[in-house]
């Protein structure tokens, strides 16, 4: 008896060693522990052992049950952990599927980046319509009557209006910088406010020039702020988009709207000041005209020159986007080019 | 502009030790951008005088010579040429090996290198004057020629660059930012400037004294406002010469052609203090009289070519008692060219009107050196620096002339800007306290005559600077701050005060709806033109009586401003398709259509913009795509959290097909549309074996909520119970037909899809819906979904003749 027990022992032990999945496991657990099994035949086969063999018998059949269970639990472990949700390997090199497709505008990218960075400063952000007129596009910022920019060679203006004057003779707004008059006359000062917008000029085209594109003006009007606090919106700017600090020097530069006005330029990213092809050999690219707002123009914004005064910069977006990708054709913005949209996620 | 450091040292003393490249770096941050720094040496790097002291005929080559050549070297060399003007003895431009030089002058400058020619060595060549960079220096008609330096100090092994004193640094100064300082067209006034970066004095400029009781040349000005100051100099004994060779090299370094000596010394005396000025042969002018005076209407000046430009009454024009000489401070004609035969000049130094000058050289479109510095406005006071420097030259050049008549007509003077500028001003707007001997200091090198009192500054503006460039306390403050240089001011800190946080609602939904169509439903964003190629208005159908058009568009068929999104869209679709089949693409602008729109004062009167949003969907199945595109419009407002639109349709757009378009509607009006692109558009705007879903919404018509509207609903404590349904229905039962009446039954109604085909009668479809059912406060028995399932089928039946379809 005992050597059949000992047999049923190992017999049941290398099966469950041998189970090769969870249902095979199961099965083998209903034969060697179920009803049916070996070890309930000896069971009911008890009634003709002593009473000392029967307790000797019961003893070894539960220590044998306990042990298939223990084994049967421990394989099923094994098991679990080695199986896979998989029936075979997958090819894990396959691409992933694509997620949507889809993008803003590059531009409109680095104008939301820009928001963002000024809303964080109390800037409010402003838009104007496309078309303006000579008295905001020109003479309220100090344009001297017979400045070239007046001229059909550079400006579009609009047929029927061409040969009138001032606030009759409209144009697609060649620069930004007359709507920023328009919000301080309806807004009133002190303001601080950013301006996001197409700009036209007649103009022959090529990688570098366009008809159109895209400006972005920012503007403070306070009192006794010095122009040195202007600093701080070039900053600004450049370390949303660069991300990191860029060394920048002013320089002087003139335009009829500011008194003084200065040409930004920043450290050339590709040489780090050294000097190369890309900053023409100086170490330094232009960015962005700011200055002080023009006392002349203040007035035409109905504010007082004696009282305010304030700091704007104008930054071509389509530049700064050229820079941060390396983009060489500044007329594939305009394009609707799909080829050249995708790249932009 | 470029600008001689030599001439530049003639007026003042620049700090020793001080490179070229800082001096340009200096400037570009205080003064003016400088673009290059050239060294005008470096193209006659290895270039030198040589003397021939043999001369052998070429074994293998009739027009070639070998020239044994003494170039300062240890032993001669030889040097294989084919000038025709070859003797022993010649001392002749040596380009040696290494040097670069241009061939027969034309093209870029190649490397020379010694070589063989048709089988003699040579080392280096024997040069042209056209091929080293000589021909203001030598001028010669014939290409064969090589430069002969007879009768120039020079000796073999001497530098070129030395010989033509071209030892020099030339500063390219951008011509544009120079527009706003006509002082600063002229050497002396960037030495101002340098002497003013450097604090360093400025040479004053000789004045030529001039004998008082000579008699006077007769000047009428007919135009005073025109003409603020003609001096006329008669002066003998000036003949066509060429001019010493200090001369032309700064001419040449200053990008002027050296012509003659009389020219020369006009151009040199602009090029110096920015006074242009002008030399007639006296025997040209008939009467002995110049007159200054407006031209007449159609009247022609002939020009040196035998060509003549037409005039008009508003052009000055100088002119004799018959006819007129120049176009006044723009260009000369026939008739002040000095000749062969010249004997005596008259030399005209004048100040014209910036105006003038402005408004003649426009029409003619030239600009000349003499009417870029006009048109910038100078001060009447230069002309007496331009008539000093001129008669110091023209003694110096021609020692036998004579001044025989002058006069001096000046009517209006250019009058000194004076300003006041107060010590708090300054404070405020720079920043940063700068002491008085600084700001003294600057101004005053610069020229500006300065006093103090009681905390103010008086300032004298110079004249040079009173033309339009000076004249408020501002940019006084501006050239303090430009000298002191704008980065030794540092960035001062915006102050923060928050009153209220910045919402802008409009900003925000326009942002979000682009987003969504981005992120969200996989649109790209495109940017395209305001103008419009006609051919896609027509393909759209779009009406363009309230169009604006533009004087002069990009191109004749761009005329058209965009009144619609549309057209624009049709095009990027049409050029996209190219490349890919598939795509969405969006555009959020303004549209314009003629009104009366008056956004910030009563005298404007703009036409009516607006802005839009235009999106489409290209694919080739037509359902597909307008069932995806009616999908986005619908979930717009909740997405985007805008108060609700809804499609239905009441007028169908231009470019949509009749079967498929629905309006965008909001509180009872069209705001926009969406439609699939009709056949005719497609085929029009080139949209070929594809489909288009389309729509344009007005979004000033789309109001953002003021906060997120919706409010929150409990979870369900029991679940939802799905069943879908399939019923058959006549082909053209609506949607709504079938949903309207069983609604309210239950909870919610999905479509699931529409089938028509083989295993349906004629004339029927099938449709299926999942409907989702509760019950308040118990589980569903499935007889009570039964009951509910037959409930609807039986309204459904009633309502729209809709059976049950057997599996």
């Amino acid at each position: 008896m005992k050597e059949e027990l000992e047999k049923i022992k190992s017999k049941g032990l290398e099966r469950i060693k041998e189970a090769k999945d969870i249902s095979e496991l199961e099965e083998i657990r209903k034969e060697i522990t179920g009803k049916k099994s070996e070890l309930s035949d000896v069971l009911k086969h008890m009634k003709d052992l002593s009473n000392e063999d029967k307790k000797t018998v019961g003893m070894k059949v539960t220590e044998i049950k306990k042990d298939f269970s223990d084994n049967l639990d421990k394989k099923k472990e094994e098991l679990i952990e080695s199986m896979s949700v998989l029936e075979e390997p997958i090819d894990l090199t396959l691409p992933g599927k694509k997620v949507n497709e889809g993008s803003l505008h590059p531009i409109t990218q680095m104008r939301n980046d820009l928001n963002d960075a000024f809303l964080s400063l109390g800037f409010e952000v402003y838009s104007e319509d496309d078309i303006s007129s000579e008295k905001y596009a020109f003479d309220n910022l100090n344009f001297p009557k017979d400045h070239p920019a007046r001229e059909s060679m550079d400006t579009y203006w609009i047929e029927g209006t061409e040969n009138k004057e001032g606030a009759e003779r409209l144009c697609l707004r060649p620069h930004l910088t007359g709507g920023s008059v328009r919000y301080l006359m309806s807004h009133g000062a002190p303001a601080r406010f950013v301006y996001p917008g197409g700009a036209f000029r007649n103009e022959t085209t090529d990688a570098r020039h366009e008809r159109a594109f895209v400006q972005y003006e920012a503007l403070i009007v306070d009192k006794d702020i010095s122009f040195s606090s202007g600093m701080v919106m070039i900053q600004t700017i450049l370390e949303k988009v660069f991300g990191k600090k860029i060394n920048t020097r002013m320089r002087e530069g003139f335009f009829p709207f500011t008194e003084p006005g200065y040409e930004i330029d920043m450290e050339c990213l590709v040489c780090g000041g050294k000097g190369c092809k890309v900053c023409n050999n100086v170490g330094w690219i232009e960015v962005m005209p700011g200055g002080v707002i023009h006392p002349n123009v203040l007035k035409s914004a109905g504010l007082d020159p004696e009282e305010w005064t304030g700091f704007y910069i104008n930054i071509g977006l389509d530049r700064l986007v050229m820079m941060r990708y390396g983009v060489d054709d500044v007329r594939l913005f305009h394009s609707a080019d799909l080829r050249f949209l995708k790249q932009f996620k | 502009m470029r600008v001689s450091l030599n001439l530049i040292k003639k007026y003042i003393d620049l700090p020793k030790d001080i490179t070229d490249k800082q001096i340009a770096y200096d400037m570009t941050l205080r003064t003016v951008e400088v673009e290059d720094v050239e060294s005008t040496a470096d193209k006659y790097h290895d270039i030198v005088v040589g003397k021939i002291l043999e001369l052998k005929n070429h074994p293998n080559a009739d027009r070639l010579r070998i020239c044994i050549t003494d170039i300062g070297e240890d032993k001669p060399v030889q040097i294989v040429c084919g000038g025709t003007n070859l003797y022993e003895g010649e001392y002749v431009v040596v380009s040696k090996p290494g040097s670069e030089v241009v061939w027969h002058g034309e093209g870029e400058p190649v490397k020379v290198k010694e070589t063989k020619m048709r089988g003699e060595s040579s080392y280096g060549m024997i040069c042209a004057a056209s091929e080293v960079y000589l021909e203001d220096f030598f001028p010669s008609d014939n290409e064969y020629e090589i430069v002969d330096l007879k009768g120039v100090d020079c000796k073999p092994g001497d530098n070129i660059a030395d010989i033509v004193e071209m030892n020099d640094t030339v500063l390219e100064i951008d011509n544009k930012s120079l527009s706003n300082r006509p002082d600063l067209w002229g050497h002396y006034g960037i030495a101002r400037e340098l002497s003013a970066i450097y604090n360093v004095p400025l040479k004053k400029l000789d004045t030529y004294k001039l004998d008082k009781d000579l008699p006077k040349y007769n000047v009428e000005i007919k135009e005073k406002n025109k003409c603020n100051r003609y001096i006329g100099v008669e002066i003998d004994g000036i003949y066509e010469k060429e001019s010493p060779t200090w001369m032309k090299s700064l001419l040449s370094k200053t990008g002027q052609r050296p012509i003659n000596a009389i020219v020369d010394i006009t151009n040199y005396v602009m090029v110096t203090v920015g006074q242009p000025l002008h030399a007639f042969d006296k025997t040209h002018v008939n009467g002995e009289k110049i007159i200054v005076r407006n031209a007449k209407e159609n009247e022609e000046l002939l020009l040196l070519d035998d060509n003549s430009i037409k005039l008009t009454k508003e052009d000055l024009v100088i002119s004799d008692e018959a006819d007129a000489m120049a176009l006044a401070g723009i260009r000369g004609g026939k008739k002040d060219s000095i000749l062969p035969d010249t004997k005596g000049i008259v030399l005209e130094v004048a100040n014209f009107s910036a105006n003038t000058i402005r408004k003649t050289g426009k029409r003619f479109a030239e600009k000349t050196d003499s009417s870029i510095r006009y048109e910038k406005g100078i001060d009447t006071q230069r002309v007496d620096q331009g008539v000093n420097l001129a008669l110091e030259l023209i003694k110096e050049i021609f020692p036998d002339s004579k001044i025989v008549k002058y006069v001096d007509v000046y009517p209006n003077k250019t009058k000194n800007n004076k300003i006041e500028v107060t010590e708090e001003f300054l404070d405020t707007r720079l920043g940063k306290k700068i002491d008085r001997k600084s700001i003294t200091q600057i101004l005053t090198s610069l020229g500006y005559e300065v006093s103090y009192k009681d905390k103010i500054y008086d300032v004298v503006v110079p004249t040079w600077r009173s033309t339009g460039d000076i004249s408020l306390k501002d940019d006084v403050m501006g050239d303090i701050a430009r000298i002191l240089s704008f980065n030794s001011f540092e960035a001062k800190p915006i102050d923060i005060t928050i009153e209220h946080s910045i919402n802008q609602r409009e900003v925000s939904l326009t942002r979000r709806i682009s987003e969504y169509l981005a992120n969200r439903c996989g649109f790209y964003e495109i940017y395209t033109y305001p103008w419009i190629d006609e051919k896609y208005i027509n393909a759209a159908r779009i009406d363009t009586s309230k169009s604006l058009k533009l004087t002069t568009p990009p191109a004749p068929e761009l005329a058209y401003l965009r009144s619609s999104l549309i057209p624009g869209m049709l095009e990027a679709i049409s050029k996209n398709l190219r490349y890919y089949n598939n795509f969405k693409l969006f555009e959020i602008k303004q549209v314009y259509e003629k009104g009366d729109y008056r956004p910030s004062s009563e005298d404007e009167i703009l036409p009516i913009q607006t802005n839009y949003l235009t999106g489409s969907i290209v694919g080739k199945n037509a359902k597909e795509i307008f069932y995806e595109l009616k999908g986005i419009i619908e979930e717009m407002s909740r997405y985007n959290h805008m108060e609700d639109i809804e499609l239905i349709q009441k007028e169908k757009p231009a470019w949509a097909d009749k079967n498929a378009y629905l309006n965008i509607v909001k509180n009872n009006e069209i705001i926009g549309s969406l439609g699939l692109l009709s056949v005719q558009t497609m085929n029009k705007s080139k949209i070929k074996r594809t489909n288009v879903a389309i729509f344009e919404i007005n979004m000033e018509k789309l109001t953002p909520y003021k906060s997120r509207t919706n409010t929150y609903e409990r979870l369900p404590e029991l679940p939802l119970v799905e069943k879908d349904l399939s019923i058959i229905v006549d082909k053209d039962i609506k949607w709504e037909d079938i949903i309207n009446p069983i609604k309210n039954k239950v909870k919610e109604i999905e479509f699931v899809d529409e089938y028509k085909g083989n295993q349906i009668p004629e004339g029927k479809k099938s449709i299926t819906l999942k409907l989702k059912m509760i019950n308040e406060g118990s589980t569903m028995t499935s007889d009570e979904i039964n009951n509910k399932m037959k409930s609807i089928l039986k309204v459904l039946n009633k309502k729209c003749n809709a059976t049950l379809r057997e599996e």
